[in-house]
C-alpha cells in the first residue's frame, strides 16, 4: 500500500518560451507521518533515441511530510539546450516528474511536450541550427502519463518489490488536469459521488 | 422535561416493536400476547391529543391480530402505506394488506425473525433471522425470495436500508456489523473492531441509516469497555465516531427520516447552517437519548421512562413525534417542536442533497427501485418495460460494476481561504531551504489534515476513538483500485477496449488520428517507453515510428527523412525523376524527402509502387469510402511548405507542387484509379498532359493543354485542375461535362463527392458545383471570414456526399459552409471545454453502432470520448457538468444537421433524447416529441416538415418514445406520444 498518493499535478506557466522554468503544482496525499523526506525529480527527454540524452533539470527534496494532504510548486530550469540533439529540439518529446522515497522510485508522470516555432516563417523554414529563443514550449497538460511502481516504504532502499505497471494510458482518476475549477464544498461536508450512476 | 408528553399505553404483555403508520393517522405494535404473538394496530390520534383520548367515541385500537404463534420481534409498515410486515420467533413473515376492512395475510416459514425492513420504495423485503442468515424478498411478488445472505456466525438481529438503495447493514451477535451490496447481493464490509468486546446480551440490535445516506449508527457497541452506539461513514466505512453515554447496551438507534437545518432566529443574521441529522438512541438501561449531528451533546437524555428496557422507536414521517417501546408493554409517545429540532428540510431539498452527494436525486434515477414503484398505466409502456428488463437480464451489467469510489477530494477550505487564493501564491508561499549538502528542500503547504479533512467539524464531536491506521487506509485502498482496476466504470479507462466510443476495430482509429489536424501533439509512440521503464526505450523505436508517420510533419528528425529516403530509392518507376525535380522546385530539401512518406500516409494518395505498406493501405480504406476525402499532400501542410516563390506573398493558402507523374485511387466501388502524366508530349511548342482513368479495369484516356496541378474524382465525376487555373470536370467514363472553368487563383485543393465539386483556391476562396444541375451550391466564399484573427492554417478540407464543404484549421476548429444559411457555421472545436467535460456515457445505447464514419466525427476525431476526461467529471458539481453534457450534445445535434448527416444526426438525437430522460428534463424533452411528431391535423399555413435530412421525423418519434419508457416519470409523456402517432398511422 503506498503511503503517498500524487493527486494532481497541475502544469503552470504553459504554454511558455522555451527558455522558460517548468513549473509544475503537485498536490499529493500521504497516509501517516514520512519520517524521511521525499525526492522529485523533473526530467527531460532530449532524444527520444537514447537515454543519454535525459536531462535531470532539477531534483528537490520535500519534507517534513505529516499525514495529510499537501502542496508545492516545483520549479526547475529549461533543459541546457547544449545537450539536446540540434535535430530533436524541434518536435514531440516528453518531461517526466518522478517520485522516490528512500530512493525507489513509486511513480513517474510524464506529459508530452511540444516545440514549435511560434513564427509562421520559421515554422516553415526551420532554421539548421535550432534558434531557442524563437521556440515555445507546450506541455500537453491535458494527457498525463502516470505509472507506479510498488516500493518498501518500511525498509530499506536496498530492495525493489516487483514493479507493478499500471498501464500508461489511463489517466488515472485522481489526476485533475490543471484548468479544472475545484469545485463548491457540497453540503455536510460530504464529497460528491455519482455513484448512483452504478445502479 | 417540557418538551415530551409521555403518554403510555397498556399492551401489557411486553412490546418489542412499534412502528407508526407513513399516514401518520396509525401505529402497529407487536409482542407478546397471552398464548401467542400479538400484532395491533392502533389509532394515532388519541396519543397525540389529550381531548381525543377522553372522547369514547374515538377508537383506540382499529385492529388486532392473534395469527402469529410465537412472539412478534418486529412490525414494519411499507414505505408505502399499502402492507405491513410482521416477524416473530414462530418463524414467520407475515405480510398483511388492509383489504375491504379485512386483513389478508401471505405468510411463509422460516426461523425466528428478528427483525424485518423494507427496502426504500419499497422493492424488496429483508428479513433476518436466528439462523444467521438474512432473506430479501421480492415485495412485488411474495413469497418470492431474492436472495439469502450469508455470512454472519452469530444471530442476526437488526436491519437498515441504505436511503439510496445501494446497500443494506445488519447486525449481529457474532460482533459483527456487515454492509451488503444490492447491486449483487454481496459483502461491502465487514466491521469488527468496535464489536469484538460486545456479549450477545441484547434481544434486539436495530441500527439505522442516516435519511442523507453519509452515516450508519450501530446498535450495541463497546469502547474503552463502555456501551456506545458506533457511527460508521459511508466513505470508507471508517469507525472513528460513537454515541457514548449510556450505562448498558444500545438495543435501538433510530434516525429522523428527516434532515434539518437551523432554524432562523428572528433578526439574527439569515446565515446558513450546514444541515444535520436527528437520531433517537434507545438502551438497556431504560433511557432514551436524541441526538443532533451538529451538537456534541445529546438534544435531551431521558431516564427511567420505562421499567425494563426499550425496545423500538418510530418516529412520525413529519420527524416531530417518536414513539418508543418497551419490554414493560408500554409506549411512550414524546413530541418535539421545531425550536427543538429545526427546521425540516422540505422533500425537494433533501432530493438535492441527495443529488449533490450521489449524482442523482433519488426521485428521477431510473433504478429498478424507482421503476418497480410506479405503477404501470399503459399497456404498450408496460411491452417496453419488459422488452428492457429481458434485455437487462441478458447482458448483465456493464453498469453495476464499481462500488463507489472516493473521489478526489480538493475541495478543501483553510482559514477562510479558498484553495484557488492558496494556489495563486502557492510559490511565494512555500518554504524552501537548502540541505547541508546544497540540496533544495521544499516544506510542502499542509492543505488538509487526515484526522478532520474529510468531514466538516459540525458532524459528530462526539468522543472520537483514537484514529486508526486501518480506517484511512480502507479509504485510500478503494481510492486506489478505482485508479488501477481497468474492469471498473468508475476509472473511465482511455484504453481503447473500454471506451464506449471506440468499438470499432483499432485499425479505423488510427487512420482517424492521422486526419486529424489538432493531432499534432498526439503521443508519439516512440517515446511511450518513457513513461514507464526506461530500460525498454530503444528497442522499438524504429516501428513506433513507422506506426505514427502521420506526425512526422512536426517532426523533422533526420531518421524520418532517411527512412523516407530509402522508400524512394526503392521506388522503380517515377522515383528518381520526380525527386529531382521537387528538388529543385522545393528548396527545403528535408522536406522533400520526407514527401513520399507523407503521400502514402494522406489515406488516398497512393504513390504507385511495389513495395507498398498494405496494412496501411488498407486501413486508410474504411474512411476514405464515405464520402471521397482526400487529406491534403504534402504540399498543403502548413508546417513546412516551401511555395513557389514568386506569388507567394499574394497566396493565403498552400497550392500543390507540379509533379512529373502522379496516381490516386479515386473510388473503392467501384474501384477507380487516377494517373496522370504531366508533358508527355510537345505539340506546336505547347506541352500536353495526358490524364489516364482506370474504371474496373476500363480505361479511357484524355489530353490537356497545361500541367496538371492537382486531381479528385469521385464515382461519378473527376475533376483536374491544371497550371494555368483550368478546372475540367470529367464524367466517370472521360465524357467532358463542363467547359473548363477559369479559377481566379492557383488552385489550392479539389474534392470530389458523388456529383459535387469543391474547389479551394490559393486565394483563400471557396467554391461548391453541382455538377448534375449545373448550379454553383457554394460561390467564390472566402475563407477571410474563418482564417481572420488566429494565426490559423488550412489543415484539412472534405466534401461530404451532400455537396457540404468542411474547412478543418490547424487551430482545432473546423467549419462548415452552409450554402442555405449562407454562412460559416462552426461544427467542432477541439478546444471547447464542453466536449470534454460532457459525460454522456450512461447515455449510450448498445445497440447504436457509433457514428465513428460520419463527417461529424471525422472532424471532432479522437477527442469525442464520453467523458475523457474521469478526474474532471468527478469533481464538477453535478449540475454544472449535466449543463455542458446538455449544450454538448445539443451543438451535436445542430452540427450534424447542418452538415446534413443523416445518420449522425439520428445517433445524436437518440443519445440526446436518453440524457434528457436520464435527468428529467421535461421541458425539453416534450419541445423535441412536439417538434418530431409535428401537427396531427393538416392544416396550409404549417411550417412544418415532414422529413429532416431524409429521415421522417416522426419515425424518428417512434425510436425516442422507447427510450422515454426507460424513465417512468414521463409515462404521461409516451402515452401521449404514443397515442397520437397511432392515430396519425390510422389515418
Amino acid at each position: 500500500m503506498a503511503k503517498v498518493q500524487v493527486l494532481n499535478v497541475a502544469v503552470l506557466d504553459n504554454p511558455s518560451p522555451f527558455g522558460n522554468p517548468f513549473q509544475f503544482e503537485i498536490t499529493f496525499e500521504c497516509m501517516e507521518d514520512l519520517p524521511e523526506d521525499l525526492e522529485w525529480k523533473i526530467i527531460y527527454v532530449g532524444s527520444a533515441e537514447s537515454e543519454e540524452y535525459d536531462q535531470v533539470l532539477d531534483s528537490v527534496l520535500v519534507g517534513p511530510v505529516p499525514a495529510g494532504r499537501h502542496m508545492f510548486v516545483f520549479q526547475a530550469d529549461a533543459p541546457n539546450t547544449g545537450l539536446i540533439p540540434e535535430s530533436d529540439a524541434v518536435g514531440v518529446t516528453v518531461v517526466l516528474i518522478t517520485c522516490t522515497y528512500r530512493g525507489q522510485e513509486f511513480i513517474r508522470i510524464g506529459y508530452y511536450v511540444n516545440n514549435e516555432y511560434t513564427d509562421p516563417e520559421l515554422r516553415e523554414n526551420p532554421p539548421l541550427k535550432p534558434d531557442y529563443t524563437q521556440l515555445q514550449r507546450n506541455i500537453l497538460a491535458s494527457n498525463p502519463r502516470v505509472t507506479r511502481f510498488h516500493i518498501n516504504w518500511e525498509g530499506s532502499a536496498d530492495k525493489m518489490e516487483d514493479s507493478e505497471n499500471v498501464d500508461p494510458s489511463p489517466n488515472i482518476s485522481s489526476m485533475l488536469p490543471p484548468s479544472c475549477i475545484p469545485g463548491k464544498m457540497p453540503p455536510l461536508g460530504l464529497m460528491p459521488d455519482n455513484s448512483m450512476d452504478c445502479m | 422535561q417540557s418538551l415530551t408528553k409521555p403518554r403510555k399505553k397498556e399492551h401489557c404483555k411486553p412490546i418489542f416493536s412499534v412502528d407508526i403508520h407513513p399516514d401518520g393517522t396509525k401505529f402497529a405494535t407487536g409482542g407478546q400476547g397471552e398464548d401467542s404473538g400479538k400484532v395491533m394496530i392502533w389509532n394515532m390520534a388519541p396519543v397525540l391529543r389529550e381531548e381525543d383520548e377522553k372522547n369514547e367515541n374515538i377508537p383506540k385500537m382499529l385492529c388486532q391480530m392473534d395469527n402469529h404463534l410465537a412472539c412478534v420481534n418486529c412490525v414494519r409498515w411499507s414505505n408505502n402505506g399499502l402492507y405491513l410486515a410482521s416477524g416473530g420467533d414462530d418463524k414467520l413473515v407475515m405480510v398483511w394488506k388492509r383489504a375491504a376492512g379485512i386483513s389478508v395475510c401471505v405468510c411463509f416459514l422460516f426461523a425466528d425473525v428478528m427483525d424485518v425492513a423494507w427496502s426504500p420504495h419499497d422493492v424488496w423485503l429483508a428479513s433476518c433471522s436466528v439462523d444467521n442468515t438474512i432473506v430479501i424478498w421480492n415485495a412485488r411478488k411474495f413469497p418470492e425470495m431474492v436472495t439469502c445472505l450469508r455470512g454472519h456466525t452469530g444471530l442476526v438481529k437488526g436491519l437498515t436500508w441504505d436511503p439510496v438503495g445501494k446497500y443494506i447493514a445488519s447486525q449481529a451477535d457474532d460482533h459483527s456489523l456487515k454492509v451488503w451490496r444490492t447491486v449483487d447481493w454481496q459483502m461491502d464490509a465487514n466491521i469488527t473492531k468496535p464489536f469484538s468486546e460486545c456479549g450477545g446480551t441484547t434481544h434486539v440490535l436495530r441500527l439505522s441509516w442516516s435519511p442523507d445516506g453519509q452515516y450508519l449508527v450501530s446498535a450495541h457497541a463497546m469502547n474503552n469497555s463502555g456501551p456506545t452506539a458506533q457511527i460508521v461513514e459511508r466513505d470508507g466505512w471508517k469507525t472513528n465516531m460513537d454515541f457514548v453515554g449510556h450505562r448498558k447496551a444500545v438495543t435501538v438507534v433510530k434516525f429522523n427520516p428527516k434532515i434539518f437545518k437551523k432554524k432562523q432566529k428572528n433578526g439574527s443574521s439569515p446565515k446558513p447552517g450546514c444541515p444535520y441529522c436527528c437520531c433517537a438512541v434507545g438502551s438497556k438501561d431504560r433511557s432514551l437519548s436524541v441526538w443532533l449531528t451538529s451538537l456534541k451533546r445529546p438534544l435531551v437524555v431521558i431516564h427511567d421512562l420505562f421499567d425494563k428496557s426499550i425496545m423500538d422507536i418510530s418516529w412520525t414521517l413529519t420527524g416531530l413525534g417518536m414513539l418508543v417501546c418497551s419490554m414493560d408493554g408500554t409506549v411512550a409517545y414524546l413530541d418535539f417542536s421545531l425550536d427543538e429540532l429545526g427546521d425540516p428540510l422540505s422533500e425537494e431539498e433533501k432530493n438535492s442533497i441527495h443529488q449533490n452527494i450521489y449524482g442523482k436525486s433519488l426521485a428521477i434515477t431510473s433504478t429498478e427501485a424507482q421503476l418497480s414503484t410506479t405503477i404501470i398505466e399503459n399497456p404498450e409502456m408496460l411491452k417496453y418495460q419488459q422488452e428492457r428488463q429481458n434485455s437487462a437480464q441478458t447482458n448483465i451489467g456493464p453498469g453495476c460494476a464499481g462500488p463507489e469510489s472516493s473521489a478526489p477530494k480538493l475541495n478543501s477550505v483553510m482559514n477562510g481561504e479558498s484553495l484557488e487564493d492558496i494556489r495563486k501564491n502557492l510559490l511565494k508561499k512555500q518554504v524552501e531551504t537548502r540541505t547541508a549538502d546544497g540540496r533544495r528542500r521544499i516544506t510542502p503547504l499542509c492543505i488538509a489534515q487526515l484526522d478532520t479533512g474529510d468531514f466538516s467539524p459540525a458532524l459528530f464531536n462526539s468522543a472520537p476513538i483514537l484514529p486508526s491506521g486501518s480506517s484511512m487506509s480502507n479509504q485510500l485502498t478503494s481510492q486506489l483500485s478505482s485508479d488501477s482496476s481497468p474492469g471498473q466504470a468508475s476509472s473511465l479507462g482511455l484504453r481503447p477496449s473500454h471506451d464506449p466510443m471506440l468499438t470499432s476495430p483499432p485499425a479505423s482509429s488510427i487512420p482517424c488520428l492521422l486526419l486529424t489536424s489538432a493531432s499534432k501533439i498526439e503521443p508519439m509512440k516512440a517515446l511511450d517507453s518513457r513513461f514507464t521503464e526506461r530500460s525498454k526505450a530503444t528497442p522499438g523505436v524504429t516501428a513506433a515510428i513507422s506506426s505514427t508517420a502521420g506526425l512526422t510533419p512536426l517532426d523533422s528528425r533526420p531518421k524520418d527523412g532517411i527512412s523516407a529516403l530509402k522508400d524512394i530509392k526503392s521506388k522503380e518507376d517515377t522515383s528518381s525523376d520526380s525527386e529531382d525535380k521537387m528538388a529543385t522546385i522545393n528548396k527545403n530539401l528535408s522536406f522533400s524527402k520526407r514527401k513520399p512518406e507523407l503521400l502514402m500516409d494522406g489515406g488516398e494518395v497512393v504513390e504507385k509502387r511495389k513495395k507498398g505498406r498494405p496494412r496501411k493501405e488498407k486501413m486508410a480504406a474504411p474512411i476514405a469510402q464515405p464520402f471521397t476525402q482526400i487529406t491534403p499532400p504534402a504540399e498543403r501542410e502548413p508546417s513546412r511548405v516551401a511555395a513557389p516563390p514568386a506569388p507567394v506573398a499574394a497566396l493565403k493558402l498552400p497550392t500543390p507542387s507540379i509533379k512529373k507523374a502522379f496516381s490516386l485511387q479515386v473510388s473503392m466501388e467501384p474501384s477507380v484509379f487516377l494517373e496522370v502524366e504531366n508533358e508527355v508530349s510537345v505539340v506546336a511548342g505547347s506541352k500536353l498532359s495526358q490524364l489516364r482513368c482506370s474504371r474496373d479495369g476500363r480505361d479511357w484516356n484524355t489530353l490537356l493543354p497545361s500541367s496538371v496541378v492537382t486531381a479528385a474524382g469521385s464515382s461519378d465525376v473527376l475533376a483536374v485542375a491544371c497550371q494555368d487555373r483550368m478546372l475540367s470536370v470529367f464524367s466517370s467514363c472521360g465524357r467532358r461535362l463542363l467547359p473548363a472553368i477559369q479559377l481566379a487563383t492557383p488552385v489550392s485543393a479539389v474534392h470530389c463527392s458523388s456529383h459535387f465539386v469543391m474547389v479551394l483556391t490559393a486565394g483563400a476562396t471557396l467554391s461548391v458545383w453541382d455538377v448534375q444541375k449545373q448550379k454553383a451550391l457554394v460561390k467564390n466564399e472566402s475563407l477571410l471570414t474563418i482564417l481572420s484573427g488566429a494565426d490559423s492554417t488550412v489543415s484539412q478540407s472534405l466534401l461530404t456526399q451532400q455537396g457540404v464543404p468542411v474547412i478543418g484549421l490547424s487551430n482545432g476548429k473546423s467549419y462548415c459552409f452552409s450554402s442555405s444559411l449562407e454562412t460559416w457555421t462552426l461544427i467542432a472545436d477541439k478546444g471547447d471545454s464542453l466536449v470534454q467535460c460532457a459525460d454522456f456515457r450512461s447515455c449510450l445505447s448498445t445497440h447504436d453502432a457509433p457514428a465513428s464514419s460520419g463527417p461529424l466525427a471525422v472532424m471532432q476525431g479522437r477527442n469525442l470520448n464520453a467523458g475523457r476526461l474521469a478526474s474532471r467529471l468527478s469533481s464538477t458539481p453535478h449540475h454544472l457538468q449535466q449543463s455542458m453534457t446538455l449544450a454538448f450534445l445539443e451543438n451535436q445535434l445542430a452540427s450534424a444537421l447542418t452538415l446534413q448527416s443523416a445518420q449522425e444526426y439520428r445517433y445524436w438525437l437518440l443519445i440526446y433524447a436518453r440524457f434528457l430522460v436520464n435527468e428529467g428534463s421535461e421541458y425539453r424533452l416534450r419541445e423535441l416529441c412536439k417538434e418530431l411528431l409535428g401537427p396531427v391535423h393538416k392544416s396550409a399555413s404549417t411550417a412544418w416538415e415532414p422529413t429532416t435530412l431524409g429521415l421522417r421525423k416522426r419515425e424518428l418519434l417512434r425510436e425516442v418514445l422507447p427510450v422515454i419508457v426507460e424513465n417512468l416519470r414521463f409515462q404521461r409523456l409516451f402515452t401521449e406520444y404514443q397515442d397520437q402517432l397511432e392515430l396519425l398511422r390510422n389515418k
